[in-house]
């Protein structure tokens, strides 16, 4: 089969197409005056709803990281130390998490149909596979949810078997918490652990997400 | 010219060039159902991105960016991989004429079930190549580099042609 046979066959399309009543406009409601309507049926699109998702979770974010900022300034105490050392790193966390979401909703407003296939494609798949870099970030809160309730007074009082279980304790979260953060990523979706601790429904369009960055870049080199 | 949404040169445009929406739509949805929701969402944002076509490029590649883009979208929120389209039963309202060569018409079925059977953005590749894109244009539609766009349409073609002479045995 010659190169230009390929493109014969599909010229036969056009002629098709040209015979047949499928370019009747009202068969394919190409009717754009009708679209005032569909407008305002689809303002509210996926990426929109997305964005606004977003913002919410951003507004929520900053109520949560003020309240524990209040606590941090208004409520100092030395007793309370390590409950403010674990509130303010909770609160540094979250914010952290909060810049990556402000960073989506900003690449939802430059998301552009117009634009070249790969970077538009790259950066849909981008905002949804970024919802696994978030839980990465929100992981290392884990060991300060381990230590908050601590006063130096409680760690006086304390006998070696209390140090030994608050050490072990805090020891293996923030080990946790910081392999997680380190290996939760794309790169890891096809090992055993990162498929059972995302197993859930949510998590399928993520990982696709995530393949599909990974085809992107595959296509990118020409291999 | 004015490219205003709701212009009629802007109408008269995508109208001209309809053609591209429905090859799309048929090449990236396998149901009727799904393919004129389509349809609807290619139309939609063309009318929604009126506003961003400045003619700096071609009203075309304008058009096929739009289309592949909000295809590929739908595709891989869908993720419907259905029966092969045929032009017969198909889709929207083809109607056969007389004088259609049938083995034509054969190899037409053939090359868009393996066209439908590429991942998506191969099949974003083979559609413009068919559809006789130069290089440069098709470079410049999926922001791959020229040589890379050569590259992959060889290799997409042998595979193509391969298929065909397996089912042609």
């Amino acid at each position: 089969m010659e190169d230009m046979e390929l493109q014969k066959i599909w010229a036969e399309y056009d002629r098709k197409l040209e015979e047949s009543k499928v370019l009747n406009l009202q068969s394919w409601a190409l009717n754009f005056r009708s679209f005032e309507g569909i407008q305002m049926q689809k303002a509210k699109s996926k990426l929109n709803r997305l964005a606004a998702f977003k913002t919410r979770v951003i507004v929520l974010g900053i109520l949560w990281v003020l309240f524990l900022c209040t606590l941090i300034f208004f409520k100092f105490t030395w007793q309370g130390i390590i409950f403010n050392i674990s509130a303010g790193a909770i609160a540094l966390i979250t914010a952290i998490a909060i810049v990556v979401y402000i960073k989506d909703v900003a690449l939802i407003r430059q998301i552009d149909n117009s634009e070249n296939i790969l970077d538009t494609q790259e950066k849909l798949a981008s905002l949804q596979a970024s919802t696994i870099r978030i839980m990465g970030i929100l992981w290392l809160q884990l060991p300060f949810y381990a230590i908050f309730f601590l006063t130096p007074a409680m760690l006086h009082d304390w006998n070696a078997w209390q140090w030994l279980i608050i050490i072990l304790t805090t020891g293996l979260f923030t080990f946790a918490a910081l392999w997680l953060y380190k290996n939760i990523n794309y790169k890891n979706r096809d090992k055993k652990w990162f498929r059972i601790l995302f197993n859930s429904p949510e998590w399928t369009s993520v990982i696709k997400a995530m393949n599909f960055l990974d085809e992107i870049e595959e296509f990118k080199k020409g291999n | 010219m004015s490219t205003q949404p709701g212009s009629e040169a802007f109408l008269q445009l995508v109208q001209q060039n309809r053609g591209i929406i429905f090859k799309i739509c048929n090449s990236y949805c396998a149901n009727k159902n799904d393919r004129e929701d389509l349809a609807q969402e290619v139309i939609y944002q063309l009318w929604k991105s009126g506003n961003s076509f400045n003619g700096s490029y071609k009203f075309t590649t304008w058009m096929y960016r739009i289309a592949l883009n909000v295809a590929i979208s739908f595709y891989r929120k869908e993720n419907k991989k259905g029966p092969v389209i045929s032009l017969n039963e198909n889709n929207m309202d083809v109607e056969d004429k007389e004088g259609f060569v049938y083995e034509t018409e054969e190899n037409l079925n053939l090359l868009q079930q393996f066209i439908n059977e590429l991942k998506e953005l191969d099949r974003a590749l083979m559609i413009l190549y068919l559809e006789a894109k130069s290089y440069a244009e098709i470079a410049e539609i999926t922001g791959l580099t020229e040589t890379n766009v050569s590259t992959k349409i060889n290799r997409i073609k042998d595979k193509l042609k391969q298929k065909f002479l397996t089912v042609n045995k």
